[in-house]
């Protein structure tokens, strides 16, 4: 693909990634066919911001989970009270990257 | 999917211990409730309680045998009841077996979970349970 296109989408995207991640996709857009430019640029990333707000606000009954497409957890968080209230806590440090892992296994889908 | 077998055996593994800790804890402890002993952040901050605020006493009313009291208290308390019953043997057995049974149900109620006709009515049963647990003065 050309340079100059893998080189906007990483610069609009890059938030959803997690740092060391940035290299690989570089790389395997570089390499990766033209046609699949314009599904690429469609794809529905969820951002890490956003679940971080949803955490704050709703982690105690697991919505923040849910949102990022951990139902299991979700429901786990949701039937305990949070974890007891420790979980939640825990979560407002993990959903980030926990939010940027999936947006990577989403993107996966479309690099081979 | 992120969590894979052996990390969900752990974090499971690890619920219930916790799980069982806070039920000894609840038990022996004094019945009067005492505020500060409360862990549910909702209901420390808003005053007001979660979906699932009563499940430990639920438990504790499910274990002497008082099977009514406990649903009146809260339904969620069955499902936690089973969950922590079932969860340790069924790890231990597939990881004796070296099988991943659970882990596979796992995966498969969670897709099953997602799908909107089983997502929403599940919601409005939280729903319904919340404001029941409000109504209650849980």
């Amino acid at each position: 693909m050309d340079a100059q296109k893998v080189d906007m989408f990483i610069m609009s995207n890059g938030k959803f990634f997690e740092d060391h991640q940035m290299n690989m996709i570089r790389e395997r857009l570089i390499v990766l066919d033209d046609s699949k430019w314009s599904m690429l640029s469609t794809v529905q990333l969820k951002d890490p911001t956003t679940t971080l707000i949803v955490s704050i606000l709703a982690g105690s009954i697991g919505v923040d989970r849910f949102m990022i497409g951990d139902t299991g957890i979700g429901v786990g968080k949701l039937l305990t009270c949070g974890g007891l209230g420790i979980w939640t806590i825990i979560d407002l440090f993990l959903i980030q990257k926990a939010t940027k892992e999936k947006n990577m296994q989403k993107i996966l889908q479309y690099l081979h | 999917m992120s969590l894979n077998r052996n990390k969900l055996y752990s974090l499971l593994l690890i619920a219930c211990l916790v799980g069982y800790i806070w039920l000894y804890f609840s038990i022996t402890k004094n019945s009067t409730l005492d505020r500060a002993t409360e862990v549910c952040l909702i209901k420390q901050i808003t005053n007001m309680p979660c979906p699932s605020c009563g499940s430990t006493r639920s438990i504790i009313s499910l274990f002497s045998g008082d099977f009514i009291g406990a649903l009146n208290l809260n339904p969620i308390g069955y499902l936690v009841a089973f969950i922590m019953l079932v969860a340790p043997f069924w790890i231990i057995i597939d990881t004796v077996m070296r099988s991943n049974s659970l882990f596979n149900l796992y995966q498969k109620t969670e897709t099953y979970l997602k799908k909107p006709k089983i997502a929403i009515p599940l919601i409005l049963l939280v729903i319904i349970n919340w404001i029941w647990n409000i109504t209650k003065g849980m």
